[in-house]
């Protein structure tokens, strides 16, 4: 009996030796397995960092050949067969890589249940402790070592306080000293600043013209250093008189003309010349950088903007003969942005008009910078306004009523009208509204002895009165992208867009009078005067109707469509086609046609009038016509 | 010679698997797409994906029915069957449809950030599945104890796999390091509920290796994890998991946990060393009279100082917001844009680059981080309050004397994985006389 039991006895101790054997052998083999799937895969990830067969720098050096002989058949099949063979090898190696790893997963695998199976067979249940560990003293070590722990991380939240510089304070502090006095505005003191930068004979981009015959262009030479106004430490507000009504309008002081209306009080003007043979063109210039921004007159003083990704100028020019008299960059602006916004070709950064009152001059870009000089020139502050989300380009022009300088600044992240002071650049009123992004200019309107600013936008007509911002009517009526501005005349404000309608709107009960939608425009604006209101389409149709019936009275077919807003002076309608040419028509119930005249290049803008001369500016020119 | 055979054995195959990890972690690093990725003219060079793929919803519903099941048989398992086996299949299965099929996201234990986005941010929207993700197996814990962690969570599971020869760490060690997952916890939700960063997700061990290739040092990391848990079983549930932290809190209620006993405690200790995680509260000793007056002194005393901890832990925290902020990226930027103008020069630094093209003001970038920065502020307030409040109840707990007289799976720590169940020679059939308790 007791010779079978241990019989039995070594028996079972063999087998389990055995298993024990099988399994330690299943682990060596598992585990050289392993390690020789890793090296493998090591050398393979070495090779490929090494060599890889996608930046071939033989395939480089081909491509290389290739473009000094692109005709060269022989080497552009070596160059397919040797890319071909590089993709074969980059997909090979992956495959490797791929295989490599479910191979090593599975022998991880196996290892890793070897080794716990293992260890299952050898392990024994160990022997309870024979006296228990005192829990006292544990506790009283625990609680040593967690109240270390708790000190530890107080400590190094305070180490952390002392490693770290608050470097957006710093901005602030350093943003400030720049600011003088205001959060974002940049001010000038107007005694301490140096002279205006007086533009050197050598510098102007002026072409004079020997009239009658067109001189010869002079190539732009601007090299003028960019150089930002010096900054003052106190305000200056000197007190000034600003002009009348009566005096704006012997001007043209706006995006069209006074109060942003399309007419003008201008006389005398020519309705014939040649810019081929230069009859009747006083001066033609050529603007050193391109803007969508249309000529303001004030005195013998013009003011255009241009603006590329790198600049954003300001332009004055003088009205007799095209002499730049100053120029200004906008930069050094708090909170510009570095990198200007996309916008499109056909309205870039400087598509806003400037407006002057005589004594300022002020200028937005695309990029929310919104810029005031004095008639010399000299800067007397900046700001930023926010980059406008707008994905063809800002476009708004400025409008000025005394001491306010209003800017409609509808954007796709809102819309939003506000006034500065022309004088300090402080806000005197800002409102967001519920309206959204809009192309269109403001329109100054006066009901019952009140400034009204009317602004056309998507959905949203709406008049504010201009001293509090206060929204006194609105009407949804619009709709699309809004981009003609609105027009007064006759005691109603008409608004128009393509794919929405033409209505006219009585601003003092705030109530649609009529609409139609015959004839709708997309970028040019209405325009009214003597109880005709005129429209100028994209599509090449000009049409009048009549203010208060909106019957139509005469329509016309143009060859080319119209962008450029047609502007009435001298009892005339000047109306200028993408194609550069200015169709010069009678304010008649009829349709009569006086003179088109080509310019010779392609006109985005709206023209400016002054007793006598007409000034457009052209993509490639600026033209000063007059006798 | 027997002897010594073994050892050789065991020594050589501990330094293989040891070559063998580290080697592994080399190969997977070298992980590349199956297809070249497009080549960028400006030097772009594209990042390792962090996430997988997004997932059909009506699969995220599936996910939740397993993860549902999964856990209903862990809890049956451990209560019912009182089978380790069953538990051990039950998390084999968990790591491979968890962890390598579902690449190891969405997991609970991300989901806290979610969850703290949500609450903080309204324009975020969570999906329901994130949702019953993070509340399941909290509500499983508080009624079963965590039987997510013994067998769903794909992250627990591959360092239990692994555990071979775990070693016993000394009380105060483990104490001292049970702190860091609360400060894991408050890092995690501070950052996710600004808006600043996936800390969780981003750092996770284990990603790496589930889905076959991600960077070399999250590659190192886990590995790392992995060998740890040779010795050191399951080193970041314990000393790292936030999850661990809410599961601790509700299992602590758990009415249905496990035990280590079906039936009477003998205590006859053989359960003592069974638990690799070291989480068998042992039978309380009794304490001499000078000794429970002392902890009753230190109780009352860290008692009244956890108002003085949380206020010192907030300021001390608070101060340290602006380091903190520097994870949102918006104010890391501003701050580098600050600092190193220059930089907006640098064409290769993509953030800069990208941020340049956007058209944003730099005033604009600086406004939206002071704001960052405010919130940052009074949320490292709250954070060093609640770092300070648990230091506190540590503390305090160290000197609460509770009576036990059994072996008892402390119901904060235990993983519910049920190897202790199999050292206890209690048969669950019927109450112990004296004889039979004299006899075992």
């Amino acid at each position: 009996m007791s010779n079978t039991t241990n019989t039995t006895n070594t028996n079972s101790s063999q087998s389990r030796q055995g298993l024990e054997r099988s399994i330690v052998n299943i682990i060596i083999i598992t585990a050289i397995f392993s390690v020789v799937i890793s090296l493998l895969m090591l050398f393979n990830y070495i090779q490929l960092a090494q060599n890889d067969p996608i930046e071939s720098k033989t395939l480089s050096t081909l491509v290389e050949l290739l473009s000094d002989d692109p005709n060269n058949d022989t080497l552009k099949t070596e160059i397919r067969a040797f890319d071909l063979m590089a993709r074969k090898a980059y997909f090979t190696n992956q495959w490797q890589t791929k295989t490599g790893a479910w191979l090593l997963l599975i022998g991880a695998v196996v290892l890793v249940i070897s080794l716990r199976y293992y260890h299952t067979l050898i392990a024994k249940i160990e022997k309870p402790d024979a006296e228990n560990k005192s829990q006292q003293t544990s506790r009283i070590l625990s609680s040593k070592w967690l109240l270390g722990s708790g000190v530890l991380v107080i400590g190094l939240a305070i180490i952390a306080s002392f490693l770290s510089t608050d470097q957006l304070n710093k901005y602030e502090i350093e943003t400030t000293l720049i600011d003088a006095s205001n959060d974002e505005i940049e001010i000038v003191d107007l005694t301490q600043i140096e002279e205006p930068e007086k533009v050197k004979e050598e510098n102007t981009t002026k072409i004079e013209i020997s009239t009658p015959e067109v001189a010869e262009e002079k190539k732009v030479a601007s090299t003028l250093e960019e150089k930002p106004a010096p900054i003052a430490k106190e305000l200056s507000k000197p007190k000034v008189q600003f002009p009348t009504l009566a005096e704006i309008k012997q001007q043209y002081n706006s995006f069209r003309g006074y109060l942003g209306n399309g007419v003008t009080a201008a006389k005398n003007i020519p309705n014939s010349w040649d810019v081929t043979a230069g009859t009747n063109i006083l001066w033609k210039i050529k603007v050193p950088v391109k803007g969508f921004s249309s000529p303001v007159v004030w005195n013998n003083k013009l003011f255009v903007t241009g603006a590329n990704l790198q600049e954003r100028w300001v332009y004055c020019y003088n009205t007799n003969n095209g002499e730049l008299i100053w120029q200004q960059q906008a930069n050094s602006i708090p909170g510009s942005p570095t990198t200007a916004p996309k916008t499109t070709d056909d309205t870039g950064l400087a598509a806003p008009s400037v407006v002057t009152d005589g004594i300022h001059v002020s200028a937005i870009f695309g990029t929310g910078d919104i810029i005031t000089f004095d008639m010399n020139g000299n800067r007397l502050w900046a700001k930023n306004l926010g980059v406008p989300d707008n994905h063809y380009g800002h476009s708004s022009s400025l409008l000025s009523w005394k001491e306010k300088l209003i800017i409609q600044y509808d954007t796709n992240k809102g819309g939003r009208l506000l006034t500065l002071n022309i004088q300090s650049g402080e806000v005197i009123w800002d409102i967001k509204r519920s309206s959204h992004i809009s192309w269109a200019s403001p329109l100054l309107i006066e009901v019952d002895n009140k400034m009204q600013v009317v602004t056309s936008t998507e959905p949203t007509v709406a008049g504010y009165d201009l001293e509090t911002g206060k929204e006194l009517w609105q009407i949804d009526c619009m709709m699309g992208e809004v981009g003609p501005s609105p027009a007064y005349g006759n005691g109603l404000v008409f608004v128009a867009n393509e794919y929405a309608t033409l209505a006219a709107i009585d601003p003092v009960k705030g109530e649609i009078v009529w609409e139609d939608n015959y004839y709708l425009p997309e970028v040019a604006s209405p325009v009214v005067s003597d109880g005709l209101l005129f429209i100028a389409t994209t599509y090449g149709v000009f049409a009048c109707f009549d203010v208060h019936t909106h019957n139509m009275y005469w329509e016309a077919e143009f060859d080319e469509g119209f962008y450029s807003t047609p502007i009435i002076a001298d009892g005339k309608l000047f109306a200028i086609d993408m194609n550069g040419v200015v169709h010069i028509m009678k304010v008649d119930r009829e349709l009569k046609q006086i003179a088109n005249i080509p310019m010779g290049e392609a006109v985005m803008t709206t023209p400016a009038f002054v007793d006598g001369k007409i000034f457009i500016r052209g993509n490639e020119h600026l033209y000063c016509i007059g006798k | 010679m027997k002897n010594n055979l073994r050892k050789y054995y065991q020594k050589s195959s501990r330094i293989i698997l040891l070559l063998m990890l580290t080697l592994f972690t080399l190969s997977l690093s070298a992980q590349q797409q199956r297809f070249p990725k497009p080549e960028f003219e400006t030097g772009y060079t594209q990042p390792s994906p962090s996430t997988p793929e997004p997932r059909a919803t009506a699969w995220e519903y599936v996910d939740i029915a397993i993860l549902l099941l999964v856990m209903s048989l862990a809890a049956w398992f451990i209560l019912r069957k009182r089978s380790r086996k069953g538990i051990l299949w039950l998390s084999i299965f968990s790591l491979v449809y968890f962890g390598f099929v579902r690449e190891g996201c969405v997991c609970s234990v991300g989901s806290i950030q979610n969850m703290a986005l949500t609450l903080f941010e309204p324009a975020y929207a969570i999906s329901l599945p994130i949702i019953l993700f993070f509340a399941l197996p909290l509500l499983f814990s508080l009624f079963f104890g965590r039987v997510f962690c013994a067998s769903a969570c794909p992250l627990g599971v591959i360092q239990d796999l692994v555990i071979i020869k775990p070693i016993t760490l000394p009380n105060w060690l483990n104490k001292t390091l049970g702190f860091i997952p609360y400060i894991y916890l408050g890092l995690a939700v501070l950052f996710a509920a600004t808006g600043s960063d996936f800390i969780i997700c981003r750092y996770d061990p284990f990603i790496g290796i589930f889905r076959m290739g991600a960077e070399f040092s999250m590659i190192i990391l886990g590995i790392a994890f992995l060998l740890m848990s040779l010795f050191v079983a399951r080193p970041y549930c314990r000393f790292l998991c936030p999850y661990g932290v809410l599961l601790g809190w509700t299992s602590k209620f758990s009415k249905h946990h496990l035990s280590i006993t079906p039936n009477e405690c003998i205590s006859c200790k053989l359960c003592e060393h069974s638990c690799p995680f070291n989480v068998i509260d042992e039978p309380t000793e009794e304490l001499k009279p000078e000794e429970k007056i002392q902890n009753k002194k230190r109780f009352t005393l860290y008692a009244l100082l956890i108002p003085v901890w949380i206020f010192v832990g907030g300021y001390a925290m608070s101060l340290a917001h602006p380091f903190l902020s520097k994870a949102h990226p918006d104010v890391y930027l501003a701050e580098l844009l600050i600092e190193h103008p220059e930089l907006k020069n640098d064409t290769e630094n993509l953030d800069i680059q990208t941020f340049l093209s956007s058209g944003k003001p730099m005033h604009q970038l600086v406004e939206e981080a002071k704001l960052i920065r405010s919130k940052y502020n009074t949320a490292s307030w709250i954070l060093g309050g609640f770092l300070g409040l648990v230091i506190g109840i540590m503390l305090m707990n160290q000197f609460v004397t509770r009576r036990r007289k059994d072996y008892t799976p402390n119901k904060i720590d235990c993983y519910s994985c049920g190897r202790c169940m199999n050292y206890c020679p209690v048969k669950a059939t019927s109450k112990l006389s004296k004889e039979d308790k004299q006899s075992v």
